[in-house]
């Protein structure tokens, strides 16, 4: 998200989702779309249907990339070389936009002399993918009229995440795929609300709106309206909570609906972090591993017992409506958030939902028109929407960027945080599966899910579990610098020889164990897509 | 048997599913034939979205640890043991001691509030959720 | 007597409500949002039976629930166990069934009626009145001309309507449908034979205005002939997404599981839930090995509708609703599937 914030002003998909079926050339990368955005997958394979061209980048054999013209299979974390030898190729070819780039970008000739400095041979060489391929697929893109790019965390999940996002932003400025209806630039976000959640400032530096903390203005606007004193000095990231509770001072803490224990990296220090604060409340619907190491646990209610909005990732509010009443004793999260607060000396009153939102269109400029009696229409809208009489805004950036110009922002190659060496050879990446969702406390309720998926697999080339003598659905110990688990292998030509792939939805082989720490220095994502690895047999 | 259309919870895509109720049970979900995303289909998650609503491992009571136990409590004692720790630990260690992880599965609405709640009573900026992961 | 009546067009939500009374109402309704859906109505007054666009889903899941309770057990504290089936039959009168999904229904009739009678179903389906509606203008993906089961279906309902525009043309099928008319008889009059020629008249256009032109008998025989190609079979592989979709909307997908669920410690539920052959859980080995492959299990999807149950019953199991269509997160369906074997 950083990644496009700094490039157009606005870190969200640029297109609808509908419009992806409508590009001639669609670009995937680090998005296992079948599996973990099926919906999109399923407009990408209409649009190849429609004689669209695909090009996949990804490591891994996926679905997707079996409807691709070009899959480009790259080592991993080779994004920026890749990008960077399709932009010179493009640049040779005389496939620029000339003119968008000269009345929508600025800083464009220090992209240019960049390019111009690489040595193509020797970046393609770094990637691991044949220049011809990586030819092929510049050529496509570069004549593409409606080109789209989407990506997901295979991109932002390095530790030069931020750099990868902005060298797809400079692919697309290059040839002018921003801007126009079925164009654009498409980060999938993962979680149903994610989009909301940042809208709404759950954001350690921003109010809701992406509205900076930091800024007198914007402090001022919701100090009055809040009647209350607001810090200026923006907050820890959730890592730098987890991990780090000591060091940033932190005594107590309140998790709402997520399970940190199995979705942060290195599990271990979360551990610790929770059993050393001197309080932890968790509101969940299950007793999650994070609920079991709490002070107070709240039992919460359902998506199907409450109502409210989520944002989905081309920026739609819709309605989430109640079906049923909370089970059991369990409240709405509003509830015990406003509960907690009358108890801490600060009045909330809201009758519904409705009203917070209109508060929240109140503050938020973005959502400045977004009133619940309107969101029937037309299903919900799409921000930004300053007004109540604004129809919303299927596509950004029409006429000019948010942050005006667009600025190109070269990058270059780095290496990830822990590259593979004799004691752990393997590259092990991290990711999601089609039957579960995150930590799996809502799908691996479901019988038919977890029938499907009962467990995590770690996916191994069969050259190296021949080398190894590992059986296919054998159990084996998978070891980082950070820990051991013991996994079941699934032996597949998905992964290349070297790389080890699982998914983090089991905490009966809780893969967050293993993970690094490090993190990309600007947007602060994990680098779940590289560590290294060893794996053992285990000895009976 | 009702029908209550809603937003699917399983992914970033956000269909429209219908949740099927009979006698206050979510018994199925079925997709919107006009809803521009899910166009008359869902995934395997979002067919299986009523699955886990019921499910008898649901958190149905409040629970507070004694003697490093969870045990079951009432909702004021929770909330006043919740509110009485804030209230300490931010007055013993300032606003800055307090974490607050907000999520991505829950609504805008509860965002909005969670985060306020942080900024406006504890008086932090430290919120954050895992948009990362 | 004759074997037609007329019922003014007027007069319908006043029949509706009359044959409705003490039981649950089920009819197309479009709601706010656009959705046409089988939906239970409580009141007339305020809702609108909608006879003109196609629900979006059919009524199998009135009759086969998507989850449904059929056994309740508790566990007393001596250690006996105790258990009592779950039979729900609720009253219901269908109104405004189309053909393809009447012919849904008569195919669950025969499933669930071998080897043994299903409780769970019949107990349903003995409450139920079937009022179905012929269908004036095919939709936009319906074939069912080509898998013999509408526009207009000749058997099956209680009571089968037909839109002559100004009037409704109302015709007996089973038995209670006679008595349906014979004690409501006040709201009819005799059909005329221009009724009948009327009627015969939009059957006729009905027939020819079919968007889709689906060769299911030419389809029929080459798979029973086994002259498919078998890149026709990978292709389908390579294209599924696993959803489950196709199987969840078809009027006569009727795979199911059953779970055993506790509710508390002492009392649990037996539950019935709709599954799908596509599965790979479905076939799935305890120790994990499938005898069926993936290839495999959409290859018999296929089949069982167009080759095996041509073969047990002499009739394809599709009713060429069009649910399936265009809903594939592959981009493949029934039709482009009968397309391909054709030109295989």
């Amino acid at each position: 998200m950083a990644g496009l914030a700094t490039t157009f002003g606005s870190g969200a998909m640029t297109n609808s989702i509908s419009e992806i079926e409508q590009a001639d050339v669609i670009i995937v990368s680090g998005s296992n779309t079948t599996e973990a955005h099926p919906q999109i997958a399923r407009r990408i394979i209409d649009a190849v249907d429609g004689s669209a061209g695909l090009i996949v980048i990804d490591p891994r054999k996926t679905d997707i990339s079996k409807f691709a013209s070009v899959h480009l299979q790259i080592r991993p974390g080779t994004d920026i070389p890749l990008l960077n030898c399709i932009m010179r190729i493009i640049l040779d070819e005389n496939l620029v936009d000339d003119v968008f780039i000269e009345m929508r970008t600025e800083n464009y000739v220090v992209l240019r002399d960049m390019l111009y400095r690489l040595d193509l041979d020797e970046t393609a060489a770094e990637t691991g993918v044949s220049l011809e391929k990586i030819r092929r697929a510049a050529k496509l893109f570069g004549r593409a009229h409606k080109g789209v790019f989407c990506y997901c965390l295979g991109i932002t999940q390095h530790i030069c995440g931020t750099d990868n996002v902005r060298s797809i932003a400079n692919l697309a400025m290059l040839t002018g795929n921003v801007e126009k209806q079925d164009t654009g630039v498409d980060p999938l976000r993962g979680q149903n609300n994610v989009q909301g959640a940042c809208d709404m400032g759950a954001l350690p530096n921003v109010f809701p709106g992406y509205q900076g903390v930091a800024d007198p203005t914007a402090r001022e606007k919701f100090s009055r309206a809040w009647k209350s004193e607001l810090s200026d000095k923006p907050g820890l990231t959730l890592l730098d909570m987890t991990h780090k509770s000591r060091e940033n001072g932190l005594h107590a803490m309140f998790i709402m609906g997520e399970n940190p224990m199995l979705s942060d990296p290195v599990q271990d220090k979360v551990k610790e972090t929770f059993d050393s604060l001197e309080f932890l409340a968790v509101a969940d619907i299950f007793l999650t591993e994070t609920a079991r190491c709490a002070h107070v646990v709240f039992p919460a209610a359902s998506f199907a017992e409450k109502s409210g909005t989520f944002t989905n990732s081309e920026r739609r509010v819709q309605h989430v409506r109640q079906a049923i009443e909370p089970i059991g004793d369990s409240r709405t999260d509003s509830e015990i958030i406003t509960d907690l607060s009358a108890g801490m000396g600060y009045a909330m009153a809201y009758d519904n939902p409705a009203e917070i939102m209109e508060e929240i269109a109140m503050l938020t400029p973005l959502y400045g028109g977004m009133h619940h009696d309107r969101l029937n229409e037309n299903w919900g809208l799409q921000w930004p929407c300053p007004d109540r009489n604004h129809p919303g805004t299927p596509y950004l950036h029409k006429h000019s960027f948010t942050r005006g110009k667009g600025l190109f922002q070269p990058a270059s190659h780095q290496e990830p945080g822990e590259p593979p060496d004799e004691q752990y050879p393997f590259k092990l990446m991290t990711g999601r599966v089609y039957h579960h969702y995150h930590t799996g406390a809502m799908t691996r309720a479901s019988h038919l899910l977890s029938r499907e998926c009962p467990r995590a697999l770690l996916e191994i080339n069969p050259e190296d579990a021949d080398r190894l003598g590992v059986r296919d659905g054998e159990y084996v110990t998978l070891s980082t610098r950070r820990g051991n688990i013991t996994i079941c292998t699934k032996i597949t030509d998905r992964v290349q020889p070297g790389m080890l792939y699982t998914s983090f939805h089991f905490h009966e082989a809780p893969v967050n164990k293993l993970t690094i720490g490090s993190v990309d220095p600007t947007a602060k994502c994990p680098e779940y897509k590289i560590c290294a690895a060893r794996l053992e047999r285990i000895q009976s | 048997m009702q029908y209550t259309l809603t937003t699917c919870a399983h992914c970033g895509c956000g269909c429209g599913v219908y949740l099927h109720t009979e006698n206050g049970r979510v018994v199925g979900s079925a997709p919107s034939k006009n809803h521009p995303v899910s166009r008359g289909n869902l995934c395997v998650k979002g067919w299986h979205l009523h699955d886990f609503i019921h499910s008898p491992h649901r958190l149905t009571t409040p629970l507070i640890r004694k003697n490093g136990v969870l045990v079951p409590a009432d909702w004021e004692e929770a909330l006043d043991f919740t509110a009485t720790s804030l209230t300490r630990i931010k007055k013993d260690h300032g606003p800055d001691a307090i974490g607050v992880v907000s999520s991505a599965k829950c609504t805008n609405e509860e965002n909005f509030l969670l985060q306020k709640f942080t900024r406006a009573v504890l008086q932090t900026n430290n919120i954050d959720h895992c948009a990362r992961l | 007597m004759s074997a037609a009546y007329i019922l003014a067009k007027d007069h319908l939500k006043s029949f509706v409500r009359k044959i409705s009374k003490g039981s649950r109402l089920i009819a197309p309704v479009t709601n706010e949002y656009g959705d046409t859906l089988y939906s239970e109505i409580n009141c007339l007054d305020s809702t609108q039976i909608d006879t003109q666009h196609q629900p979006q889903s059919s009524i199998k899941h009135f009759f086969l629930p998507q989850q449904e309770s059929i056994l309740s057990y508790s566990v007393s504290q001596a250690g006996e166990y105790h258990f009592s089936n779950i039979l729900i039959g609720v009253p219901t009168v269908f109104f405004g069934v189309r053909s393809c999904d009447l012919a849904g229904l008569l195919y669950m009739d025969v499933i669930f009626s071998n080897p043994a009678k299903d409780p769970y179903y019949f107990k349903k389906r003995e409450n139920s009145i079937i009022i179905s509606l012929g269908c004036n203008e095919p939709f936009e993906n319906c074939f069912c001309n080509a898998t013999k089961s509408g526009p207009f279906l000749d058997f099956g309902f209680d009571l089968r309507f037909t839109d002559l525009g100004d009037r409704f043309l109302v015709e007996p099928g089973r038995k209670r449908g006679m008595e349906i008319l014979e004690e409501f008889a006040y709201f009819f009059n005799d059909a005329s034979e221009q009724d009948l020629k009327d009627q015969y008249q939009l059957q006729l256009e009905s027939r020819s205005s079919f968007q889709q032109n689906v060769h299911v008998d030419l389809a029929i025989k080459k798979l029973a002939n086994e002259e498919v190609g078998k890149d026709v079979w990978q292709d389908l592989a390579d294209r599924c997404q696993d959803c489950g979709g196709c199987a969840y909307v078809c009027p006569t997908c009727t795979c199911f599981t059953i779970t055993d669920q506790p509710v508390s410690e002492s009392e649990g539920e037996r539950v019935r839930s709709w599954d799908a052959c596509t599965f790979a859980g479905f076939t799935r080995m305890v120790g994990g090995h499938n005898p069926v492959s993936s290839e495999h299990s959409l290859r018999r999807r296929f089949l069982h509708k167009l080759k095996y149950d041509v073969s047990l019953h002499n009739r394809t199991s599709c009713t060429g609703c069009g649910r399936c269509v265009g809903i594939c997160f592959g981009g493949v369906d029934i039709i482009k599937f009968i397309s391909a074997v054709c030109e295989s």
